[in-house]
């Protein structure tokens, strides 16, 4: 096989895990996609920090085991190497969500279209909220079955406790690279990303309950919650 | 025509509410529209789905075996039904509509939407839309080009449209009824109230209370309307004061 004809530059761009080349005054000289959402909530200079802090003595590249919060992010390790002088990168890892023992119910799931519903409890946000909303969605994601009741009582909730937040950034994508087992088959995830300034916690334990009943790993933060939601075709 | 006046409104939270109803058209989710009588909560819902069967929630055998028979049901006076401990609503369109300005707490698990649809009080933007819309259904009934308009602020709208719309047929006969409809109002009236033993000087402050009132409004001095009415101004005098005109 001829591998100088892959082009091995996309497998980073869509690589769930952040990865970042700096040069050598801390500018990037690339992102990839995932890396572009964590600078929306750190800065280039911690990052750049960071990665010289955990950088290798010589040139070459090092793994090290270390947790990382970066509000709707979670890292369990991060890589940083070069091999000249002008260069060096950081990749971070994503830390695996704890996942329970699941199984479906097929009777409740409807083909979705995630998207839609997505519109429709924004819809209903934006009658009690006047928040400032930054969408960040893929449109291109494919339909999947969903308890569709179920998942817009929890997307309510979640929304809910965003209503004095006087802006709101909403992403949603698809995950790369990443599964969830349920009754033991493979299935990709999507990812739903809110984040504000501040939320309320009021409806925690709720969401999570509602979460539990649609399959959907919840991970909520004092400024964010995330969803990571199955995709069931 | 009615379906099509909501859907047309231009307050910002009912284009939202409408918006969320349409997206949900495409879904199988329970929806709840709460908010006070007479707003258009039904004229809305039956805008977006025309098609859709309807169900009371005074009637619970037929509300539970309509939610048995259809995907897809609208359930009117949803908060006479009663029975919250529902759970045939999943992986079904329910549009539910209530009156109620509050329910116990499980009726909020039961619905992936709750809107909360402002009253007329609340969206002044529609009250002029609307007030539009009446006008032209007065000049259609009575078959007239023109009416004279009200000032729509000074509408008390505790009723919603149905205020609205009665204080604008009500200003329209007031301002153009003729004297023989009069003389009709008040031979049914009469027909019906006169059989005391002093009826003649009880009845006849109806024609001389709004004469005098509006005699003083228009003319602004009681020397002046005795002479347009042709009576003595001490006359005049005494029944205003009889009368308890200020």
């Amino acid at each position: 096989m001829n591998l100088e004809s892959i082009d091995f530059k996309l497998f980073v761009e869509v690589d769930n895990n952040p990865f970042i080349l700096f040069d050598s005054s801390g500018h990037i000289l690339y992102l990839n996609n995932s890396a572009e959402m964590l600078l929306c909530y750190v800065g280039t200079k911690e990052l750049y920090d960071l990665a010289l802090t955990y950088a290798p003595k010589t040139f070459g590249h090092k793994n090290t085991i270390h947790s990382l919060e970066y509000e709707a992010f979670s890292f369990y390790s991060l890589m940083v190497g070069y091999e000249t002088d002008e260069q060096i990168y950081l990749r971070l890892y994503n830390k695996p969500l704890v996942q329970t023992k699941m199984s479906i119910c097929n009777e409740s799931l409807i083909s979705t279209d995630i998207n839609t519903l997505l519109e429709a409890n924004i819809t209903l946000f934006q009658l009690e909220s006047s928040a400032a909303i930054s969408l960040f969605v893929d449109q291109e994601l494919p339909t999947f079955k969903l308890d569709q009741n179920h998942f817009s009582k929890m997307l309510r909730k979640a929304l809910s406790t965003f209503i004095d937040s006087p802006s709101l950034n909403i992403i949603l994508k698809l995950i790369v690279g990443e599964y969830i087992l349920i009754n033991d088959k493979k299935h990709q995830i999507i990812e739903l990303i809110l984040k504000a300034p501040k939320r309320k916690i009021d409806f925690d334990d709720e969401i999570n309950q509602l979460a539990n009943q649609t399959h959907i790993t919840a991970s909520l933060k004092p400024e964010t919650i995330k969803f990571q939601i199955p995709l069931i075709v | 025509m009615e379906n099509k006046r909501l859907f047309n409104s231009t307050s910002t939270k009912i284009q939202y509410i409408t918006k969320g109803l349409e997206l949900s058209k495409s879904l199988f989710v329970s929806s709840l529209i709460i908010g006070e009588a007479n707003i258009g909560k039904k004229s809305l819902v039956k805008s977006i789905f025309p098609d859709a069967k309807w169900v009371d929630g005074h009637n619970k055998t037929k509300l539970k075996q309509a939610l048995s028979e259809h995907d897809e049901l609208i359930i009117n006076n949803f908060e006479m039904y009663g029975d919250y401990n529902i759970n045939d609503f999943n992986g079904k369109r329910i549009i539910a509509i209530s009156n109620a300005s509050s329910f116990p707490s499980q009726v909020d698990s039961l619905f992936a939407f709750i809107y909360t649809m402002p009253s007329l009080k609340e969206r002044l933007e529609d009250v002029k839309y609307l007030g539009d819309i009446f006008a032209k259904e007065v000049k259609s009934i009575f078959n007239t080009k023109e009416i004279s308009m009200l000032n729509l602020a000074d509408i008390d709208l505790i009723d919603n449209t149905k205020s609205l719309k009665k204080a604008i047929f009500e200003h329209y006969i007031y301002n153009t009824i003729t004297p023989e409809q009069i003389e009709q109002m008040l031979y049914n009236y009469f027909k019906k109230e006169l059989g005391g033993n002093n009826d003649y000087a009880k009845y006849l402050t109806i024609f001389e209370n709004p004469l005098i009132k509006a005699g003083l409004a228009k003319f602004g001095s009681q020397l002046k309307l005795s002479s347009v009415l042709g009576i003595n101004r001490n006359t005049l005098r005494k029944k205003v004061y009889e009368l308890g005109i200020n």
